[in-house]
Parts: C-alpha cells; structure tokens; sequence
C-alpha cells in the first residue's frame, strides 16, 4: 500500500492527481501540504484525507512517496526535502524551469536513493499511444516532419507570474510534446529556433505565444506552437496535435477530439465534452506501482530534463533570434 | 479586348475560358508545345503559336496572360509590357525578387496594367476572415496559422518536381497564404523556415513571419500527402478566434466504384456562385475599364517572392532572413 502525499495544490492537475491517488486500491492518500494552508485545507476535505500544515512533520507523516504541484519554481526545493526524506517523488512539469534546478533534483534523488519522475500524462493517452505503436511497426516508414500544437486558454495566475512560472507560454506548453515527440520517434533534440512574444494580450508581462522550429537525430524537421491562444470562448482548454509526414503516408493525431458538442442554453455557449479515458489515471498508476516496487517511474526526471533542455534552449533562441543547439 | 494565353497547361486552360467569360476574346494560344497551344486554340476559335515571344508583340494583341512554369514568367511579362500590353500573370511571379524588380520596374516604364493571380486574395471564405479582422471582431490579432496542401502536383514535364523551377511547396503554394497575410496584416519583418524538398517527390514546409505590431504567422504547406487537398486557417485575437477548414464543406462523395477501379477519396465540395479565378478577371477588367484598384497590386506581386524567397533562404540556411 503505497503511502503518498501531496505537496501543493498551487498547478491545477493536483485535483486529478489526487483523484487518481484515490481511486486505487494499492495507494492511500495520507496527507496534504501546502504553503497556501487555506488552499492545502481545502482540498485535503475535498479528497478525504488531512492537510499537515508543517513540511517536516508531513514529511515525518509516515509518507513513501510525494506528488509536487507547486507553482513550478518551487520544484526543486520541494524535490530536495522530499528526497531528503526518503521519498519517491512524482514532480508536475515542466520538471524545473533551469537546467541548473533540474540537475540539482535528479542528482538529489540519485543521492538518496529515490526514484524521480516527471508527470507527462500525454504518454497514457489511448490515440498517443496506438500512433507510437504504429509509427514503431514502422507503418509510416522513416518520419521525415512533425508539425504540433499544444495551444490553451491562458491558465491565470501564478502562471503569468515570471518569479513563479519561470516562464510563459512556451514554458508551460512546449515540454508535453518535446517528451511525447521523444518517445513517440525514440529521437532525440538537436536544435530550436523559437518566435514568442506576449502578443495576445494574456494578464501578464510573459509571452503568452511561442512557435518553435526543431531538428532532431536523423534531419526530422519539427515545428511546434506552444500558446495560451485559445479566446475565452473556445468550446474546450486547448489541444495537443500532431501531424507526422512519413515514407510510406502521414499520420494526425489530435488527442483530445474524443468529444461531445454541447450545446447549453444555461451558458449560452456551445462546448466540447471529453469522453476519452483519463490519462492521469495512468500516470498516477505507474507513479503508485514504482513506489510499491521501489522502482524508477516509466517517465523519468531524465525524460522531464531533455524536454526542459527544448524550452530553455528556445527562450534562448527568441532572446538572440538565432538556432540554438541543444 | 483582345487576349492572348501562354501556356496552355491546367492554370492557362482555366484563364483562357473564365477570360472569355468576362467579355474578353482569346485570340491565340501560346505554348512551346505545339500541340497543347493547338488543342485550347480550338476550344476558343484562335490562333496557335510556338514562338510565345512573337505572340505577345502581334499587333492585334491587347493583353496577355501568362500561364507558364514560374522561371519563365518574368521574360513573357516584359516582353509583353515592353509591346505595350497588358499583363494577367500568374502566382509567383517571378522565381526571385531582383527578377520581380526588374520586371515591375519593365511594367512601370511601359504604363501597363499588371494584375499577378494571388486568388486566395479572391476565396469568398478568405476574404469573409479578412472582414472580421478588419472590423475589429476579434481584437488585436497576435497570432495566425494557415495549412494548405495535398498531393503532391503533377505539372506538365514534370517542372514541380524540379526546385530549382518551382521552388517546391514553399515557393509555389505556401506563397498564397504568405500573400494573403500580408495582405491583412501588412509587411513581416522577418521569416524563418523549415522545408523538406525531397526528391522521392515529396515535399512539406513550415514558414513562421514576425510582424513589428506583435504578430507571428505559421504557415504549413504541403505536397506530402497521398491524396485529397485541404486547406486550414487560424486566427487568433485578445477578443475572439476565427477558424476556417476546408474539410467542413456541404457536399462529401464517395464512388462505389471509378475508371482505375477502386473507389474514390472523399473529395468535399464546396461551389461558389462565381469562382475566384472568374473574380480576378472580372477585377482585372473593371481595372482597364474604370480605373479602379484592383485587389493584387504589381508591388505586392513582388513582395510575395521576396517573403517566399527569404523563406528559401532561411530553410538552406537555418537562419532568420530579414525582409
Ligand atoms: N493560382 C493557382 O491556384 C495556381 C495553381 C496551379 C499553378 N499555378 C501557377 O500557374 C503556372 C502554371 O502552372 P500549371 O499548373 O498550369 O503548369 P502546367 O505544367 O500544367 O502548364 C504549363 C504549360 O506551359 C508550357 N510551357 C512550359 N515552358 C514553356 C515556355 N518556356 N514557353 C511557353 N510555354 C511553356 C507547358 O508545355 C505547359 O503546357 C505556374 O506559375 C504555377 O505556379 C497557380
């Protein structure tokens, strides 16, 4: 019975996190801290377990592993107590918003002994993975450009804080597809070209749309748009699409358009439900079982590190408008 | 008055017929191939000729319109403005700007009207977008993205194939949409571009512009599918969104069975009252008859290649070019 406590609830995701926690009968959801106690309160009644106001005493609270939403420059610290504590750690991403913090926390869990992963729920859903599947059967033959979106609706916030978030749009929503490209091609980055400016007149100093041109092993061309685009009145968040241009045909995955057109007339505004399966679920299940087998989780710190490089690497690029080698 | 077409391949078939819609009189069919200039003759009751260059200075000629692979469209347009005609051309026109330059300077010198086919500048459903940006429906626009493409296009002698000639998807069909922003959104600054140009043939380019006002457009185009054509546009503003895709269109078919055997892609169907190509001679003709401004002006003509260019530019590159 994998003991596992929340650390946060500052990111959004900590609901489905915590939900997913609970719905497994090998995992128990023994505490929540926070450092905003009304919010750690709050959601620890919401999810049937006790908030710990104290981070040593939660992290004495007979804890084997900690999920981290925090804003995300508050990851490494976090990471490091954790670790410090003996505990499996599953951070939100992106992992760190510096290569300089994300070394620190994946040397800070080599040291002690603990695994790290990063939450990349994208990997868990289905049409993801029957694509990764068929691309590694080699249906499409060698897959020669990928264009992707991750686009949303501006997240609010911390997240349009820079001393929090590190980072806009391109912070927040490059890393998603940066891993899944990784795994999805078993390639890895080589450069990034990166436009991204605050142009859409977010709440916030930060860019709030970012659009990527990447290289990767082998001359796959790539471009991504990583954005808060989406107007207050699109029917859903966002997306996470991808179109692969192969040898042998092309692919387009747009892995949330498992939906229903809703059409309200007590919110006078038409929606799109999602039915598809839930891949935080997914996540949070690995993330259980590594801790009750004393393992690495499936997506590593590693794995959060590469996709990381990809976002720093670009901010780079957009300051000095050049290409920039990862 | 009085037209003569050069090239008679898909593009100068089509202008030959809505020109004749629109009041004017084809009366001699050009092409290097003798028998392709013979067989849209006789559709129009004209004249064929082999020697395109004689062609354009007949005397009984008003206006030309040209219709040949990208590289040979500057010499014709001179030609033809140096004889005092005027010219219909088509996208791009030219296949580099300092040929664009010298051609518009040729045009500008001789007093003639140019009118280069920039068509989306024509699509009803583009210019229905460009209305709602213009009036302010959806704010400040700070991000667009286009996708046109499909198949990959089988030209006659096979001169797509060669980017050299054609400049490949980029060059000779992202270049509409690269227009067409322009054309909303007025000059970029600067152009980035990732383009695969493979010889299997088999092309794909993403070409993203910064504009000064806070703006960046993505342009995906390609010539890298099996099948089918589609055509996707976004426009995002701190108001409001507009989008556009082609796949959404009120007619959709499919053939139990066709002439090579198997059945048909879905090929959706969306019919106009007027097409856009009809559109650009009609705007061309009230032009020549008015006076009045037609939509594609022979500066933006030669703006659409410089983008288009720096794109190529940037691909052989990895750089940013500066426009
Ligand atoms: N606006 C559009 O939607 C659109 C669509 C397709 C093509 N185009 C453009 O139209 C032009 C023609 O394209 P197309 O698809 O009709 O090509 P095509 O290959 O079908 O036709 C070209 C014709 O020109 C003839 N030709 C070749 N070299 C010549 C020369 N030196 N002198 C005289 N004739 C010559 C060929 O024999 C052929 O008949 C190109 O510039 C292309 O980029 C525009």
């Amino acid at each position: 019975m994998a003991k596992i406590g929340i650390m946060s609830f500052a990111h959004m995701h900590a609901e489905a996190y915590a939900a997913s926690v609970n719905r497994r009968s090998d995992a128990q959801l023994v505490a929540v801290w926070d450092d905003d106690p009304k919010r750690g309160a709050d959601a620890a009644k919401r999810h049937n377990t006790r908030f710990v106001d104290d981070l040593d005493a939660f992290l004495d609270s007979g804890l084997e592993g900690v999920v981290i939403t925090s804003e995300n420059v508050k990851h490494r610290e976090l990471t490091e107590r954790a670790a410090a504590a003996g505990l499996w750690v599953l951070s939100e991403k992106p992992l760190a918003t510096t290569i300089e913090d994300g070394k620190a926390m994946i040397e800070a869990c080599r040291s002690a002994g603990v695994g790290l992963g990063t939450a990349f729920p994208c990997r868990y859903i289905p049409s993801i993975q029957a694509v990764r599947a068929e691309l590694e059967a080699g249906k499409y033959g060698d897959i020669y450009a990928v264009t992707c979106t991750n686009n949303g609706q501006f997240p609010g916030g911390w997240f349009g804080v820079e001393a929090l978030s590190g980072g806009g749009a391109t912070m927040d929503h490059t890393v998603h597809v940066a891993d899944l490209l990784r795994w999805m091609l078993g390639k890895e980055f080589v450069s990034v070209y990166c436009e991204n400016g605050h142009l859409m007149g977010r709440d916030t100093a930060l860019d709030d749309v970012g659009v990527l041109h990447l290289e990767m092993d082998g001359g796959t061309i790539v471009s991504h748009i990583a954005s808060w685009n989406r107007a207050k009145s699109f029917p859903t968040w966002g997306d996470v699409t991808m179109e692969f241009v192969g040898e042998k045909g092309v692919v387009e995955v747009d892995a949330f358009n498992q939906k229903l057109n809703v059409y309200d007339d007590r919110t006078m505004r038409a929606q799109w439900a999602y039915w598809g399966g839930d891949p935080d679920l997914g996540l949070v299940s690995d993330f259980i079982e590594s801790v009750n087998e004393r393992r690495e989780p499936a997506i590593t710190g590693e794995d959060g590190f590469r996709a990381l490089e990809v976002t720093v690497a670009a901010y780079k690029s957009a300051a000095s408008r050049q290409r920039v080698a990862i | 008055m009085r037209l003569a077409v050069i090239g008679c391949g898909g593009m100068g078939t089509i202008h030959a017929s809505l020109a004749a819609r629109c009041g004017f009189e084809v009366v001699a069919c050009g092409d290097s191939r003798l028998d392709k200039a013979k067989a849209l003759a006789e559709q129009h009751n004209a004249e064929a000729a082999d020697d395109c260059l004689a062609l354009v200075k007949r005397p009984d000629v008003e206006v030309v319109a040209v219709a040949t692979p990208t590289p040979t469209h500057g010499a014709y347009v001179r030609a033809a403005a140096e004889a005092g005609k005027h010219v219909f051309c088509e996208k791009p026109f030219t296949r580099t700007p300092e040929e664009g330059e010298e051609t518009l300077a040729a045009v500008k010198r001789s007093g003639v009207k140019l009118l280069v086919g920039h068509v989306v500048r024509y699509f009803q459903e583009f210019e229905a977008i460009r209305e709602r940006v213009q009036n302010g429906s959806i704010g400040k626009v700070g991000f667009v993205k286009t996708y046109r493409g499909g198949i990959y296009p089988r030209g006659e002698g096979a001169w797509f194939h060669d980017y050299a000639q054609s400049g490949g998807v980029v060059f000779d069909s992202s270049i509409h949409d690269l227009d067409w922003i322009r054309y909303v959104f007025g000059n970029p600054t600067r152009v980035y571009c990732q383009a695969l140009q493979r010889s299997d043939p088999l092309d794909y380019g993403m070409v993203t512009m910064w504009f000064d006002q806070g703006l960046i457009t993505h342009t995906i185009g390609t010539w890298a599918h099996p099948g089918g054509f589609r055509v996707k546009v976004e426009v995002c503003g701190d108001q409001g969104m507009v989008t556009l895709d082609s796949k959404e269109a009120p007619i959709s078919a499919m053939m139990r069975e066709t002439a090579g055997g198997g059945p048909s892609m879905i090929v959706p169907g969306s019919p106009v009252p007027v097409s856009p190509y009809q559109l650009e001679w009609e705007d061309f003709a009230a032009w020549m008859r008015d006076g009045r401004t037609p939509r594609v002006q022979p500066e933006d003509a030669v703006w659409a290649v410089r983008i288009a260019h720096g794109a190529l530019e940037s691909a052989r590159t990895g750089a940013p070019v500066a426009l």
